[in-house]
């Protein structure tokens, strides 16, 4: 055995000299997410202490430039909507409990439109539920959190490469469109610790805050083509400014179904809806000649591509479609999954819950569920119900 | 900071007539003013119900948020700010404080450079004139309201807190200049006005005397609130680099369950297992899973080592059980399989199924677990038991955790 050790170490040192630039780690997606979005521009984190977002708080306070302890969620958001109307960009991280204490000021962060990020990390519900059980259970009640039924960005990172960008991705989103944006993960997707090359993750460029050019006068919530209006932080010397949470004119000012205000409030929706693939993501892997497709996100996502694999090794043919944009959902979704015959959903949770976005909760020849309720979904489960 | 603007638009005020929110407005005003504020050295935020009417009045930088959430929005904005030129005034109702209170009191207790003004006409003015938490007792009596709890004392409240600077002030006459003290105080400063709501309460000053609460004016001294900033590096940079050193055995994967009791070191020893592959050459997860509790009941973590990258990080049948602990072993006995090794100690009751060590009795408390990884590696030679020690050189607790893992050949 001292041999064999003696004649590896000359071998890796010869490695060494021929430039290998892998870098590995025992890593977390915790780490991998908060420092992406420092390295995005990120100003402050505000939190406010729950499992499994643990790590999130404790790499935070060693990583963000500011970090504040907030007394409760509801605080925490309060803040984060102030800093963010001051021109900074806010993150918090925290599972469902937090977030429905968030719930009101998210729609305010929302209605007045200020750029953020919300780290959720799922776990086991109903209620308090199981702390350190992981779960894909969230989905839905995100997808209504905004009331009248809004868009809001979510973001759903599979793998630690998807970390890495998809948080990129999200301050970016949040600053260019002016809205909150939700990443979702998962218990073991951000606590348990994996070998990776961190040399792999590409360099992350600072997202630009500069307001953007706009045709004058000046007004907070006038929008050009892009939907969009200029942003210019409270405290400003150049442009008053107003936020409002209330149904609001172009000034900012409270206007009751006025069609100025109203269009105001459609706008919300349209911005994020129409310009949808500028921050669709997803990953697709198609066989030729498949007429099976499995459906996944998240935290399922590495079963399902051990089960893809296994299916293949068997001479099956198989595709399969890592969702990482969950909601809105692009049309170009649509179209990957309408281009099988049959779809298997994969998720940790009851019922399909992303199934349910996509075929709604009436039976479907088509359509199939591989699910799991308190525990990870297998990838010999997920390959015994696409068989 | 600028000084000809003035601090109000020509808005028209949009109370009810005889509403004592108009003279509030005008002193917030005049003391900014008088102050030297312009309009763009201002960020008002509002809160909700009739003292949330008050954003088109203002010319200054305005923010209108939820019900009694305005204090904290406020110390987002001072801190966001962190402008000492700039100034925050924050306005809300009774009511607002009240579901709010929290808010006042945090603000207060990180002395917060902001101004609050509570608005208090002693009711919901805009919902039907309920009673609020500032109601006083004999207002109460006066709407035949059954409710006989004293009502929170706000000023007082925000100086136990730490406010820098909280005042009651009944007499209309006095609202500018108290303002203006109140503004000018660097901190966290809370003005309760009293006001009179001419739909729900009374309909004039005057037979507001005997419902109101007496002026009172508190001070703290302390420093004010501030944000710390700071230069920080990167994370991946502080995270340990582990390049292949050692050379493995294994051919293909084994995933091993560890089990314990919290506080035993059962994370951090299946940490360093999975370091310890990674120096052999191979890809490692580890997985941990355990109650809610911190420091008592079990404490698994499953980790897995191959010679391929890994996805899925789950273990769906163990290779090798190793359990130091009944905590442990009832979790995990039920997962072992015909294929399983199985490294128990010998103080754990497994029906003579399964040879045990005394992982324990050699190892001690904290080091048993390290002891039996360590007991694992030598018999099975996945890889050298050096690649463990390698991991552990560098921690401060080296000594005792090359101990631990050295006691393996006392068994």
């Amino acid at each position: 055995m001292k041999r064999i050790n003696y004649l590896y170490t000359l071998i890796l040192k010869c490695n060494t000299l021929r430039n290998v630039t892998s870098k590995n780690v025992m890593i977390d997606a915790s780490r991998i997410i908060t420092e992406a979005v420092v390295q995005s521009g990120a100003d402050v984190f505000i939190g406010y202490p729950i499992t499994p977002s643990n790590l999130f708080y404790s790499y935070s306070k060693e990583r963000f430039p500011e970090f504040l302890a907030g007394p409760d969620e509801i605080s925490v958001l309060q803040w984060m909507c102030g800093y963010s109307a001051a021109g900074k960009i806010p993150v918090t991280a925290t599972a469902f409990p937090g977030l429905a204490l968030m719930t009101e000021t998210l729609n305010m962060a929302y209605m007045m439109e200020l750029p953020m990020v919300i780290i959720i990390t799922q776990r086991l519900g109903p209620s308090t539920g199981s702390a350190t059980t992981g779960a894909q259970g969230d989905l839905k009640f995100i997808d209504g959190i905004i009331s009248g039924g809004f868009p809001l960005p979510i973001f759903s990172p599979s793998n630690f490469s998807d970390a890495w960008t998809l948080s990129n991705e999200a301050v970016k989103t949040a600053v260019k469109f002016r809205t909150p944006v939700i990443i979702l993960t998962s218990k073991e997707l951000v606590m348990t610790q994996k070998s990776f090359d961190i040399n792999s993750l590409e360099p992350i460029e600072k997202v630009d805050t500069t307001p953007k050019a706009f045709e004058p006068p000046y007004q907070p919530y006038k929008a050009g083509k892009d939907m969009v209006p200029t942003f210019y932080p409270l405290g400003n010397n150049e442009y008053q400014v107003r936020f409002n949470s209330s149904t609001h004119d172009n000034e900012g000012l409270i206007r009751k179904g006025t069609p100025e205000s109203l269009a105001n409030t459609w706008r919300l929706r349209e911005k994020l809806e129409k310009r949808v693939d500028e921050y669709t993501f997803y990953e697709i892997d198609a066989e030729e000649g498949a007429a099976n497709l499995i459906v996944t996100w998240g935290v399922t996502a590495d079963a399902s591509r051990d089960a893809v694999n296994s299916i293949r090794s068997k001479g099956k043919k198989v595709s399969l479609l890592i969702v990482k944009t969950l909601l809105p959902i692009s049309q170009k979704i649509y179209d990957i999954i309408d281009s099988y015959d049959t779809v298997t959903f994969a998720e940790e949770n009851m019922t399909g819950l992303y199934k349910e976005m996509i075929f709604g909760k009436r039976k479907n020849p088509k359509v199939k569920t591989a699910t799991k309720f308190a525990s990870m979904l297998t990838p010999s489960e997920i390959e015994e119900i696409v068989n | 900071m600028e000084t000809a603007e003035k601090i109000l638009t020509n808005a028209k005020m949009p109370f009810c007539p005889g509403c004592g929110h108009g003279v509030c407005v005008r002193s917030v005003s005049k003391s900014l003013e008088l102050l030297g504020f312009g309009p763009k050295d201002v960020a008002l935020v509002s809160d909700i119900g009739c003292s949330g009417l008050v954003d088109p009045l203002f010319a200054t930088h305005t923010i209108h948020g939820l019900h009694g959430r305005a204090p904290a929005l406020g110390v987002g904005v001072a801190l966001g700010l962190d402008n000492p030129n700039k100034k925050v005034v924050v306005i809300q109702g009774d009511g607002g404080a009240t579901i709010g209170l929290q808010h006042i009191l945090e603000a207060a207790r990180r002395n917060i450079d902001m101004t609050l003004v509570v608005i208090n006409n002693l009711l919901y003015g805009m919902t039907g004139g309920q009673m609020s938490g500032l109601s006083t007792n004999e207002f109460k009596a006066y709407k035949h309201s059954d409710d006989d709890a004293e009502p929170y004392d706000v000023v007082n409240l925000a100086h136990q807190s730490g406010a820098a600077f909280s005042v009651r002030v009944n007499d209309i006459s006095n609202f500018t200049n108290v303002l203006k003290e109140a503004i000018s105080t660097p901190g966290f400063s809370l003005v309760e006005l009293s006001s009179l709501c001419t739909s729900h309460g009374m309909k004039k000053i005057s037979e507001m005397e005997d419902f109101i609460v007496a002026e009172e004016t508190f001070k703290n001294k302390r420093p004010v609130g501030v944000s710390l900033k700071r230069d920080t590096s990167s994370l991946l940079e502080t995270i340990k680099v582990l390049e292949t050193q050692f050379v493995s055995t294994v051919k293909d994967s084994v995933g091993i369950v560890i089990a314990g009791s919290a506080g035993g070191g059962i994370q951090s020893a299946a940490t360093m297992l999975a370091q310890a592959g990674m120096l052999s050459g191979l890809h490692a997860t580890m997985k941990g899973e355990y109650p809610i509790t911190v420091g008592t009941g079990f404490s698994v973590a499953e980790v897995i080592l191959s010679k391929k990258p890994i996805n899925f990080t789950g273990l769906e049948k163990p290779n090798v059980v190793i359990a130091v602990t009944d905590d442990g072993w009832n979790k995990v006995k039920n997962r072992i399989s015909e294929n399983s090794k199985v490294y128990v100690d010998s103080k754990i009751n497994t029906d003579n199924l399964f040879e045990t060590k005394e992982f324990l009795k050699v190892g001690g408390k904290k080091g048993a677990i390290l002891c039996a990884i360590a007991h694992w590696i030598k018999a099975s030679e996945v890889f050298p038991l050096e690649a463990l020690l390698k991991v552990v050189e560098d921690s401060k607790y080296a000594t005792a955790l090359q101990n631990a893992i050295k006691s393996a050949d006392e068994l």
